[in-house]
This record gives structure tokens, sequence and C-alpha cells, in this order.
């Protein structure tokens, strides 16, 4: 990812946040400083050559700030005024205190000693700035962490995982590969040794994440097949597009409109195609509307 | 100054007074920041709580508000006191949204701007709304905002990811006031009236709506199925749920929604048979 330049305002913000840092990290390493703020070494100095020039007022170099960097690291005198700890802006506060929710909720609720202080820590932010923001995770941060130890460490994974296309509960081991996100929901990419194929899992559908003994090589290419099913879409557009996870296109069309959808899982296809009767219809292939009408034919019997 | 460069600075967290101070030259205008409204404001603040602010903040890691977080970051990490990371067990709770318009929605709610937007309806048309937003909440994996629709008068909720394009802010800060009893929760629960449903389950399947489920009791008849009572809020994506689960939910009670299912079954049957 490319970095995006800053505005001046935020260069500004970002000086005044240098003072205090450096007044209570003196004789810290350029590398160290500039690792903290995200900077590459050279916009460091940049800001660094900025801020020996400033001061209050009288402007002469009595009341300049007297940084010194050439040695390679950096101290700081004469910064009284500057180096108290700058005011969170209220979008700070707001992403903490969100932050914050969603740390209460990865605790045990046996560490009262720790959601207590978070508890507190929230009620004075939302003093501030009110009771504007919540967040409620739905994916357990200790599988979540479990996960990142096992790609650092390219050890494999036994989990118990809820598919919701098979409807089952079972236990897996796999390698894994990536975490990313699709559609909002966090996934994380794996090799499945027990399906003998590329899966990728929701985290929020693992009931328990265990670190294996083992460690696999997984196969270069996938082998498997996918499926493609054409359909046509004519209510209900946006829940059918999210639901088989399309892309929006630009311009809604006035009358229906036909999509394909391509996935290794038949059943994933067709549970979604059975979810969106009343919206969608599979128009191809043939065996695609014959497992449908099997499957509408067997429900309806329980019915009548 | 201009009136822009003070907004600039009070989206710094810079709260800018104007007067004169100089004793001496009573007509020179002056501008002055107060300590109180520059300095960093949680108090007193111990090395345990300086650990679990810096793990708020670093749970947005490559999302669409690092930037504000990494700055949040520099001034815990100011304040000059070790955080004691030692206390908090090894978690790595993370906000994924990449959503390039949560940071505008924050900060318009925080600075108390009126929205506007396009936001994608059913047909997947795009709709006009002009919002005063009060406040943003994650559930169930999407972000949600929550605010006054001036169009429609009324308290609307909207789905981030459902709003095309960039929203953009309008008017002046402090246009509006957010309801000082707001209540978020009641609000996203009081979107939709709850409703109940009585379902047969067969046996070991559909999980999901099982953990769902308060009672859950055998039939009598010992056939593998079960039964139990569900609520629901949404009709049209209970619809969709139970029939994810083709022939293993049979709906018995509300008659209506069992009469609904019966008929996207026929529908199907003539559709693809």
């Amino acid at each position: 990812m490319v970095k995006r330049q800053a505005t001046p305002v935020e260069r500004a913000a970002r000086l005044l946040d240098l003072v205090p840092f450096i007044s209570t990290h003196q004789g810290i390493s350029l590398p160290d400083l500039a690792k903290e703020f995200d900077l590459s070494e050279n916009e460091l100095l940049s800001d660094l050559n900025t801020l020996w020039m400033c001061g209050l007022p009288g402007y002469t170099p009595l009341e300049l700030i007297d940084l010194e960097f050439e040695s390679g690291y950096v101290s700081i005198r004469n910064a009284e005024i500057l180096q108290r700890v700058r005011l969170l802006t209220k979008q700070e506060l707001v992403i903490i205190l969100l932050g914050l929710d969603i740390l209460r909720e990865s605790f045990a609720t046996s560490r009262s000693d720790l959601i207590a202080p978070v508890e507190n820590l929230m009620a004075k932010i939302r003093e501030i700035v009110g009771n504007i923001a919540t967040a409620a995770p739905i994916v357990d941060s200790s599988h979540r962490a479990m996960i990142s130890q096992a790609i650092k460490s390219r050890c494999d994974l036994e989990i118990s995982y809820y598919s919701t296309i098979r409807d089952t509960v079972s236990t897996r081991r796999i390698t894994p590969l990536d975490l990313s996100v699709d559609f909002g929901f966090e996934v994380l990419n794996a090799y499945c040794h027990s399906a003998g194929g590329f899966r990728t899992f929701r985290l929020e559908n693992m009931k328990s994440v265990l670190l294996a003994s083992t460690r696999s090589q997984v196969p270069s290419q996938n082998s498997e097949m996918q499926f493609e099913w054409k359909l046509s879409i004519t209510s209900r557009l946006r829940t059918c597009l999210e639901r088989f996870r399309q892309v929006a296109p630009e311009f809604a069309p006035a009358q229906g409109m036909s999509l394909e959808v391509k996935s290794f899982s038949r059943d994933w296809l067709l549970r979604s195609s059975l979810s969106t009767l009343g919206s969608a219809e599979v128009i191809a292939p043939a065996d695609a509307r014959s497992s449908l009408a099997d499957a509408c034919w067997q429900a309806l019997e329980l019915y009548e | 100054m201009f009136e822009r460069d003070k907004d600039d600075l009070r989206n710094l967290g810079i709260n800018i007074e104007v007067g004169t101070f100089d004793p001496l030259f009573e007509d020179e205008a002056g501008y002055r920041i107060k300590p109180e409204n520059y300095q960093f404001q949680l108090g007193q603040i111990s090395a345990q709580e300086i650990a679990l602010l810096s793990v708020a903040a670093q749970a947005w890691r490559g999302a669409a508000l690092s930037s504000s977080a990494l700055s949040a970051l520099n001034k815990l990490h100011a304040i000059g006191i070790e955080s004691d990371t030692e206390l908090i067990p090894d978690l790595a709770p993370s906000i994924v949204s990449q959503n390039t318009n949560l940071p505008i929605v924050i900060s318009a709610i925080t600075s108390q701007l009126v929205l506007s937007f396009s936001y994608t309806n059913e047909e997947m048309a795009a709709e006009n709304r002009v919002v005063e937003p009060y406040a943003v909440a994650s559930r169930y994996g999407h972000w949600y905002l929550l605010g006054n629709d001036l169009d429609r008068k009324a308290q609307r909720i909207f789905r981030l990811d459902r709003i095309a394009g960039a929203a953009k802010t309008q008017g002046r800060s402090g246009s509006y006031s957010i309801p000082a009893d707001l209540d978020v929760e009641a609000a996203f629960s009081s979107q939709q009236p709850l409703s109940s449903a009585i379902l047969l389950l067969r046996d070991g399947r559909a999980l999901n709506l099982r953990t769902r489920i308060k009672e859950i009791s055998d039939t009598a008849d010992g056939s593998g199925w079960q039964k139990g009572e569900i609520t629901f809020r949404d009709r049209e994506r209970f619809l969709e749920e139970i029939l994810w689960y083709g022939g293993d939910v049979v709906v018995i009670e509300p008659a209506d929604l069992r009469q609904q299912i019966v008929e996207l079954l026929r529908e199907g049957v003539r559709k693809y048979g």
C-alpha cells in the first residue's frame, strides 16, 4: 500500500505530538522514533528540522526549542510548555472507546480485574464524547491470536468448525495461510487436510482453535473443480447480490438482472438458491435445476 | 485567523479563544489556548490503564481509522509511563472495517455535522438521504449508523456498506445536538418488533437455529424431530434462513408464515420441476 501524503494539519498535529514523546524518551534513536510515528527517517528528519525552528514568542535563540539529533539520538530541552501531552481528539476517543468495547468482550468473564478498569475507562470517555459508539465483536479474540501465532510459526491448527453449508460441527486439521476480510467478515484462508483442498473459514464459526504439533506442505495448485451457475434475479436485488457475494453494479438495472456465480461448493450454491427461492431462479446448469426441484419437493412433502 | 483554520485546529483537539491578552496594546487581538483545553484529559492514569488503552487503539491496525489510532498511541506513549502489558493475556482484538465512510461518519458525529449520502435500497436504486448522525455501532459483523433522517423526520439505521460512494458533510459543525438520553441498544431493537415462531427441527440439524432456541423438546412420536420456539425481527431474512435449511426445518406457527413457505416451495417446484 502506498502511504498517503500527510496534510499540513496532520503534519502540524504530528509535530505537536513529537515534543512530549521525545521529552519522555530522551536519547531515543532516530530509527526507533521513526518507527513509533510510522515515518521514514527522511520524513522524521524533515519534521525535526522544522521543530528546531519552533519556540515561544520572543523568537530569540533563548526561546527556541533546543533539539539535538545529529548524533543519531534525539533529545530535547527548553520545551516545557509544549511538552504537555496533547488532548486526545474526539475522533481518537471514539476509536479507543470502540477498541475498549471489543477488548472487554475478549476477556473471560472471570477476569474482573481487567474488565473493571476497561469499563471504568469507557465510562470516562463516554462522559466526554457521549454514548455514541458501541461495538459487539462476533469473533473470539483468543482464536484470532492463536491463528496469527500459527501463521507466524508455520504450524498447523486443529479447529472445531461449524459449517453453515454442511450444517455440522466437525474437527479439521488445517494449514493456515492468511487472514483476510470477505464481505465484511473475517476469514482464514487455509488448506484443509481433512477435506483435501483449499478452504475459507469464517472466524466467528470456529468453536475451538488449537495449535497442532505438525507442519505440512500445501499443494501449490488448486485441483478442485469450480461450479458455475447462471441465475436470473427478479426482485430483492440487494439481498440476492449480498447472498451470492456479488459486487453491486454501478447502475441498477430497471428490470431484474442475470448473474454468474462461481464456487467450489455446490452445497453453498444450492442452499443460497433455496434461500432466495422467491426472488431468484437458477437458469443453468440443468443438474442444478433438478437438485433444486428435489429439494423443494422434499421440503413441501413435510408440510402437506 | 480564518474560521477554517480554527476548525482545523479544533479537529486537532485544540480550542482557540480570541481576546486581548497584552495589557499594553489592548487593540491587538490575540489567540490563546487554555492549558485545560490542550492537555491530555483522562487525568492520572496507571500503567495498566495505558496498556489497556494501547491495546484498544491497536485493534484498528490496518483498518480504516489506523492513522487516528496511531496518533492516539503516540500520545499515550508520550505520557512516559511504561505500559504494563504483562498483565493482559495474549489477545489480538481486531477491528476489520476497511469501510472508508466509517472515519467520515465518526468525525461527523463528533463535530455534529449533517451528512448526506446515496443509499442503496432493496431494489438496488440509489436514494439520497440527509441525516443528523447520532451514533455508530458494529453488530453481526457490520457497521451501522444511527441518525435522524431529515426527510423522513424519524430515526433510521443505515448499514455503512450500503452507502454508495463517499458520504459528504454539509453545513456548520454543531448544527444539531445528539439527544442526551440516546440509547443505542434500544434504538437498534425498536426498529423492528420481535416476533416468534414455533419450528420443528430434524435431529442434529439446523445447528445455528438451535443456539437461538431457549427450550427444545423431543416430539412425542419419536420421529427424530425436535420442537422449539424462536424469536426473529426481520421476517424476510427469517424466511430465507428457514429455506436455507431445506427439508431440515418445518414452520408450525404462525400460520401465515407457514403458508408463505408453502407457497414459495410450490413456486420452486413449478419453476424447477
